[in-house]
């Protein structure tokens, strides 16, 4: 800081202009960020020590009660199991699926960008809609999924997708797998492209099979996009709301609740926003590892 | 040697495009749904191809819901948001890339970081704000609530765009006597356009697609967007009719279609400059 000073005293006039041009012009993002984000997070905090009525919004000071009641519930960690679980299984899939699609995708197939083009759409299509093309497919009447089931003769009775366990978990996660899997597909792809042909050939000559190349070239090189896909993926599926919200809406009996459902259960189901708070205090701090390893890959491998 | 490679080449197109139909079947099927007579819908077993096409589900969505409505809530929502975080952004990516003074580092830092907070914990403060503004129920609420995660991600994004732009552009439009506004305007907005377009597009479906905010914020059909009003003709129907929210997610994918038809590099630019690299 010190040493910022003396260099701030020494530069040319201009180049101090110039500064308070830079603080002028970032002004505006750092007034709304500070409105919008850095208010409402301390305030989050703030509410967390309270406990507040929703419809009336009054409310007294509880101290550290409401983080005891919560981390001394099994509905927390309850919810942090879910979580977890939902996280790990959908995540798993993406990146499977991911990786498999771009190295399908980098060769030379007829209408590529067609392709490419197909494949990227679950990805930007509203959650909503996901939703709602699915509840259609697996509907227990007249949804096409159990018919053609049927038909193969792999189940011999429409399959109740969404109504009970495990089938729930595992439809949210595959739904959650489809929407979501084309951003590694995306970020896969464009690496793959950088790669150059000459590691192939080199491993070819050395005598390397198709899974051979796979191993000892393209994965190495596909290691720092897939560390910044794995952790920016965790974080947004780990505090993904519409897509389990609107499939099974936590059920059935919360066997599909996960923290931020809780997190909007309390506020405005139950109407208990100060313990509400406490549960979005709670799981942003066991989100705080990742983003803070996030943070740090990204300036690595920023040059 | 030949002929194995054919095949190989063969098979390759194969599996990927079996995988690729395999992909969109649920697309597909939404705009097969969406255009099947109602009698149709309800065959046992169903039929993949419809026997008869009618477009009587969306002239019913049209006249008899408030569709309309909610679909010019939604581009007033995404286009003033779109409209905000460009702005705001380029100017505040401008600062953040070509200018130096203290605490830049660490505020580039925590814009990433506010990029990455869920919006469960910023909900119910904001929620608690625009009543005590007297903004709930507005669409303004939402494009306040928008800029949590559209701000820090426009800003991200158009800070890598413009790091692209050579220097040596800006100090030559410098030299010959240009202002830094000047050299802005002249020199970095013409070469940093398509990055502000990629960023434009990816925040307008952000903001199109948005859910929780609008479930929170707004409980009126007067400012309802078509996510949260798509989803309450679901959940109020008495008898749920498919072809019709098949037909209502046809219409929402528009600006969608529309955008992955005429505009994807910028889509796939915006990728690279931003999501993934950091």
């Amino acid at each position: 800081m010190t040493t910022y000073a003396t260099q701030d005293r020494t530069r040319n006039p201009l180049e101090r202009r110039y500064a308070l041009l830079g603080v002028a012009l970032i002004a505006p993002t750092v007034l709304i960020l500070c409105a919008v984000i850095v208010y409402p997070l301390v305030s989050a905090i703030d509410l967390s020590l309270f406990s507040i009525y929703t419809p009336t919004l009054k409310g007294n000071w509880v101290g550290l009660d409401n983080y005891m009641q919560v981390l001394g519930s099994s509905g927390f960690w309850g919810a942090l199991g879910t979580t977890v679980v939902w996280t790990v299984g959908t995540l798993l899939l993406q990146i499977v699926f991911g990786v498999a699609m771009a190295l399908l995708l980098n060769q030379n197939i007829l209408f590529r960008s067609l392709a490419r083009s197909l494949v990227l759409f679950p990805y930007f299509v509203s959650t909503v809609v996901a939703v709602l093309i699915w509840r259609w497919l697996f509907n227990d009447l007249y949804g096409i999924l159990s018919h053609l089931l049927i038909q193969l003769g792999v189940v011999d009775m429409p399959v109740d997708w969404l109504g009970k366990m495990p089938n729930a978990m595992e439809s949210v996660i595959f739904v959650g797998a489809w929407k979501f899997f084309p951003f590694v597909v995306i970020a896969v792809l464009a690496r793959l492209q950088t790669i150059p042909e000459q590691l192939y050939e080199a491993a070819t000559i050395d005598g390397a099979g198709v899974f051979g190349r796979f191993f000892d070239v393209t994965l190495p090189q596909l290691r720092d996009v897939l560390t910044i896909v794995i952790l920016l993926r965790t974080i947004w599926d780990f505090k993904e709301f519409d897509l389990i919200y609107l499939l099974t809406g936590g059920g059935p009996v919360n066997s599909t609740r996960t923290l931020p459902l809780i997190v909007y259960q309390q506020a405005f189901g139950l109407n208990q926003m100060g313990v509400a708070a406490t549960y979005a205090v709670a799981m942003m701090v066991v989100m705080l590892a990742f983003m803070l390893i996030y943070l740090y890959q990204a300036r690595r491998q920023t040059p | 040697m030949i002929a194995a490679k054919r095949s190989t080449t063969i098979l390759a197109n194969l599996v990927t495009w079996s995988l690729v139909l395999l992909i969109s079947f649920p697309l597909i099927w939404m705009v097969v749904t969406s255009v099947r007579p109602q009698t149709e819908l309800f065959q046992i077993p169903p039929t993949v191809i419809p026997r008869s096409i009618t477009f009587e589900h969306y002239v019913k969505l049209l006249q008899e819901t408030p569709f309309i409505r909610y679909f010019l809530n939604s581009m007033i929502l995404a286009t003033s948001t779109t409209v905000v975080v460009v702005v705001v952004g380029t100017l505040g990516a401008y600062s953040l890339v070509r200018f130096s003074y203290r605490g830049r580092e660490t505020l580039a830092a925590l814009v990433l970081f506010t990029y990455l907070l869920p919006s469960v914990v910023l909900i119910i403060p904001l929620y608690l704000m625009m009543v005590k503004l007297g903004l709930a129920n507005t669409l303004t609420s939402l494009v306040i609530a928008y800029t949590t995660f559209a701000l820090p991600y426009g800003l991200w994004l158009l800070r890598s765009f413009m790091a692209g732009v050579p220097e040596d552009l800006e100090s030559a439009a410098l030299v010959d006597g240009a202002s830094r506004m000047g050299a802005f305007v002249d020199v970095i907005l013409p070469q940093a356009l398509p990055g502000i377009i990629s960023t434009a597009l990816f925040t307008f479906i952000l903001a199109w697609n948005e859910y929780l905010y609008a479930l929170v914020m707004v409980n009126s059909d007067q400012a309802r967007p078509l996510t949260t009003g798509v989803m309450n003709m679901l959940i109020t129907s008495f008898n749920i009719e498919w072809s019709l929210l098949m037909a209502a997610s046809v219409m929402m994918s528009i600006p969608l279609i529309i955008i992955f038809a005429f505009l994807q590099s910028y889509l796939t630019r915006g990728f690279g400059a931003g999501g993934v690299k950091g």
